[in-house]
């Protein structure tokens, strides 16, 4: 009775997330076996072709890429944002709100606004090359956009901060005594960050590396806008299947092979942060 | 003359606008348990701190063997730290965490290093625990292991941050025997940081007493123990009755003063001159007093209040003139009073000392 009163709360919550989420994924799942006519119309009947498409070499390059600019994301992001955290968790405290607030505040603009934003920078034509041009420092534009790394610059950006809030909760929350700990014993600086910080923050890169990986592996719209689909990763697939190529279950073939990449990184990070007990899932 | 260890001169510290250290000056014998005493907020942390480089100092020096190491990084000075959460390091376990600091200044061969960590475990009494990782560890264990770290670096000083405040009673004080005992073993010079006086009167060769940045006093436990200098000692130190009394005749050693309608002999005090017809404060042990119902010399006659037996010890409480008066009895004395009988408050001539007003204008409860 007991539990039953505790766990009656949870149940708004769990038939939210039940029609939302779970029927969702469970359609997702069914359709993925299943044929569709030549009109693009579901047809019942139970098939494999669409898995053993997922591993044809044509779109496993696909998935490759996919799972490359997601890997390279999370390395981005990291070199990047563990500094910026680590330094923000060091500001005093006003000084640490006002950059918390700068690097939370691109999340108050539309995501798509912002990826014209990163065309108008670095276009032919865009700022980067016009003032470039203008100081004559080059003679002709740049060319810089429709590559694997705009879109991987694109991702990047878009999702830095995440990586940058979970270090920073890693190094925040970070004992001082034991830094100073470490100063005592001898240690300089830099053996201090290499033996005691950085192994101490691993929680919060392993957390900041789930929150990044696995967005990235589906984002669609950075690299239509800003790799011009040069590279086609599997957000664009599956969205090209489902609008254009009218073959639903392909594309929840692939939404079901996606949503594996990222449990396979959720088990990851929960092996390596099993030890810390403000992590990401508690 | 023989070269103190460590010289601390004219040290002052400000936090912001705090004025934490003010001119703090003394010195620390090479293989001595020293304690920095003081409340919570008195600066003896801080200054606990300056010395192992962990704050920077805005005036005066400090001296190790003669030589300045103000403005030394910590990591470069020959003293250790053992923090007040003990700071192990969770990622490592026992042997790791001993074994960082000749790791991290590369001063030892594996097979030194190993010898030593056995040597300071042994030490310890923590011999086999080498694998565990820190929280498997208690409280107690962790504390031996935190010490264990320090030592292996062979300090010339050994900075003890509040150690036992986070263990029970039972632990502190089996430990505060221990850590005099291992301080006499390794000959290693120890500055202990604590607010309970009797951690610091049980283990301590010599006592600082600091109040608000300032030294009160220092001396031997029982020199600060039976000879305060200041009201301050007098009130943080022991439980005393303190009471205000109009001295009559000052003398070498003792004075008469008058308490209401009795006249006593006290001890003058070690620093302050007396003088005739001047008010004083007279301080007397509670635990160094005894209820007499026979009319002594040298007594304070006082009515009794109430009788507290509080297992081992017995606490009567009096009215002396205007002055209520405890008195901490271990046995039963031979005088069975009743509230409301008159009797007659004997003392052990060192448990009461005669203390100039001056200092009465430090606002302090007394």
């Amino acid at each position: 009775m007991q539990t039953f009163k505790r766990n009656i709360l949870a149940v708004p919550i769990l038939v939210w997330i039940g029609l939302l989420v779970g029927i969702p994924l469970v359609f997702v799942f069914v359709l993925s076996f299943l044929s569709r006519d030549s009109l693009g119309n579901i047809v019942i009947q139970f098939t494999l072709e669409n898995y053993q498409r997922v591993v044809d070499p044509i779109y496993l390059r696909v998935f490759l890429n996919s799972v490359l600019l997601a890997l390279l994301t999370g390395l981005v992001t990291l070199v990047i944002g563990y500094p910026v955290a680590y330094i923000t968790a060091n500001l005093e405290p006003k000084k640490r709100a006002l950059s918390i607030g700068l690097i939370m505040l691109p999340f108050w603009i539309s995501s798509l606004l912002r990826t014209y934003g990163w065309m108008i920078l670095l276009g032919n034509a865009g700022i980067i090359n016009n003032t470039l041009l203008a100081l004559g420092v080059l003679d002709r534009p740049l060319s810089m956009m429709y590559k694997f790394s705009t879109t991987l610059v694109g991702t990047a950006y878009m999702l830095i901060p995440f990586m940058i809030v979970a270090i920073f909760n890693s190094v925040d929350k970070l004992d001082r005594s034991l830094l100073e700990a470490s100063y005592d014993l001898g240690a300089n600086k830099r053996q201090t960050f290499f033996n005691i910080t950085l192994p101490l923050t691993v929680p919060g890169i392993a957390g900041g590396f789930t929150l990044v990986f696995i967005p990235a592996l589906g984002l669609f719209y950075v690299s239509d806008l800003l790799g011009g689909g040069n590279t086609i990763f599997l957000g664009n697939l599956i969205n090209t299947q489902v609008t254009r190529g009218r073959n639903r279950p392909l594309a929840a073939a692939f939404s079901i092979a996606m949503i594996i990449v990222a449990l396979l990184v959720i088990s990851l990070y929960g092996k390596i942060a099993k030890d810390d007990r403000e992590g990401l899932f508690q | 003359m023989k070269q103190p260890l460590l010289s601390l001169i004219d040290i002052n510290k400000y936090f912001g606008d705090v004025h934490v250290l003010k001119d703090v000056s003394f010195t620390i014998e090479q293989g001595e348990f020293l304690t920095l005493l003081g409340p919570s907020g008195c600066g003896k942390t801080t200054l606990l701190r300056c010395i192992a480089g962990l704050e920077s100092v805005h005036s005066g020096d400090i001296l190790l063997h003669g030589t300045s190491i103000k403005g030394i990084a910590p990591h470069k000075r020959n003293v250790n730290t053992v923090f007040q959460n003990y700071a192990l390091f969770p990622h490592l376990n026992v042997y790791d965490n001993i074994a960082y600091g000749p790791r991290v200044k590369k001063s030892m061969k594996d097979a030194e290093l190993k010898e030593k960590v056995s040597g300071v475990l042994d030490l310890v009494q923590m011999l086999g625990y080498e694998k565990r990782m820190p929280h498997q560890l208690s409280g107690g264990q962790r504390q031996r292991i935190a010490i264990a770290r320090a030592l292996i670096n062979e300090p010339a000083i050994l900075l003890l941050d509040e150690p036992l405040g986070a263990l029970d009673l039972k632990l502190r004080k089996h430990m505060q025997t221990e850590l005099a005992h291992l301080q006499k073993k390794t000959g290693t010079t120890f500055v202990y940081v604590t607010h309970d006086q009797e951690e610091a009167l049980n283990m301590s060769d010599r006592i600082v007493v600091i109040d608000q940045g300032t030294v009160q006093q220092l001396g031997s436990p029982r020199d600060i123990y039976n000879n305060p200098n200041n009201l301050f000692v007098t009130t943080f130190i022991g439980d005393r009755n303190i009471m205000q009394v109009e001295v009559i005749e000052t003398g070498e050693t003792h004075s008469q003063v008058r308490v209401g309608d009795n006249t006593v002999s006290i001890r003058n005090p070690k620093q302050h001159r007396l003088e005739s017809g001047q008010e004083a404060f007279l301080a007397i042990h509670m635990d160094k007093m005894r209820v007499s119902c026979d009319e002594t010399p040298n007594a304070l006659k006082g009515e009794v209040l109430s009788i507290h037996y509080a297992g081992s010890q017995i606490r009567i409480e009096l009215q002396v003139d205007a002055k209520v008066i405890t008195v901490v009895e271990y046995q039963k004395t031979d005088c069975e009073c009743e509230e409301g009988d008159l009797v007659y408050l004997v003392w052990e001539d060192h448990g009461a000392i005669l203390l100039p007003l001056e200092d009465y204008s430090v606002e302090r409860e007394v």
